[in-house]
């Protein structure tokens, strides 16, 4: 990764995801029939040690949605979601109020499905900037504990770095409690790629 | 009680009773716990992945090399090698549904650090691995007893 000027490359992928970002809101938006606001985008350079802490805590219970680019460009996103945004988009879809403790195949399904619309959407989105095809594996989906939803995006970033640019974009509702976050953890390839093409005329 | 001491992924972390030390959110890593009872010393690597390139830098990420770093820092702070017992804890699947290349990290993570604590001759005890769920885990010093929780149960033993 070429980082000539760290807080520059942090403001041009911040820049990039919080666009994405805007547009799954969008998506989410219609599909919950609710207004979803993007708060703010951070992004850093972080060790693999830290990066639960950056996002509130290893302990904290949350609905994390995984999944991996696998074409030219390769990278996780992970789509985090509270309990209660959780249970409140099951209930949604399902009709039905989930245990988040044990989810019924079909609940899970759901969970699978709220996340892959998410990715999907700020897929379209990242993918358009930047002139490239993002292919994402099938989504899984799985509610435990903020670090243990974290080790396998952090152990795919960390098969080649022992530091990792994370992108956070916080979303929310003002009418229901709903929010969550998107974490993109690009790999240095689609790294050049997003500097390259945002990066131009700075 | 005093608070646990942290140990984030790839960092080890040696203490002496009456301290306790704590790895939060354990999902695919392994936590490697060493205790020596008549010291009274333990310590606590967090490995992400299974086998170290020829050119890491951290020993403590991965499971190989973590264990033989954490027995070096055991050794260093005043453990008995030949009193040392370890325990395991973490390796779960965590996105069991996921079709990629290191969906089931956890299983290689869990088989490594066996096989490095097996070379190193130092017996393990007990473990609480594998399955689809993460678990913290905090280490009593004063008896070498750790607690482990997930985010749906109450807490045990091992």
């Amino acid at each position: 990764m070429k980082i000539s000027d760290e807080s520059k490359v942090l403001d041009i992928v911040g820049e990039f995801a919080n666009i994405g970002a805007g547009n799954a809101a969008t998506a989410l938006a219609s599909l919950l029939d609710i207004e979803v606001v993007n708060e703010v985008t951070s992004c850093n350079l972080l060790p693999l040690s830290k990066v639960a802490n950056w996002l509130g805590g290893p302990d904290q219970v949350v609905a994390g949605v995984y999944t991996r680019l696998c074409g030219d460009l390769r990278g996780g996103v992970l789509v985090v979601l509270s309990r209660d945004s959780a249970t409140n988009l099951i209930r949604h879809l399902t009709k039905e109020a989930p245990d988040l403790a044990r989810l019924t195949e079909i609940q899970g399904s759901a969970l699978r499905e709220i996340g892959n619309i998410c990715l999907c959407w700020y897929l379209v989105a990242v993918s358009k900037m930047i002139d490239s095809d993002l292919i994402p594996a099938p989504p899984d989906a799985t509610v435990d504990l903020l670090g243990a939803v974290l080790d396998l995006p952090l152990a795919d970033a960390g098969l080649k770095v022992d530091k990792v640019i994370a992108v956070h974009t916080v979303f929310k509702s003002f009418e229901k409690a709903f929010d969550g976050y998107f974490l993109l953890l690009p790999e240095e390839q689609m790294l050049d790629v997003i500097l390259e093409k945002m990066g131009d005329g700075r | 009680m005093n608070e646990p001491v942290l140990v984030g992924i790839a960092q080890i972390v040696v203490a002496k009773a009456p301290e306790r030390i704590c790895c939060m959110g354990l999902g695919s890593c392994v936590a490697v716990f060493l205790y020596d009872p008549m010291g009274r010393i333990g310590g606590v690597v967090h490995a992400l992945l299974p086998r170290a390139p020829r050119d890491a830098k951290v020993r403590g990420k991965y499971a190989d090399t973590a264990v033989k770093a954490l027995l070096d820092e055991m050794i260093s702070k005043g453990a008995r090698r030949d009193q040392l017992r370890a325990k395991l804890v973490g390796g779960a699947q965590m996105f069991p549904n996921l079709n990629i290349k290191v969906a089931d990290i956890g299983k290689e993570n869990v088989e490594e650090a066996k096989k490095a604590l097996k070379g190193l001759g130092i017996r393990l005890a007990a473990e609480d691995t594998h399955g689809t769920r993460g678990r913290s885990a905090t280490f009593d010093l004063e008896n070498g007893r750790v607690s482990i929780s997930t985010a749906f149960s109450d807490s045990h033993f091992i």
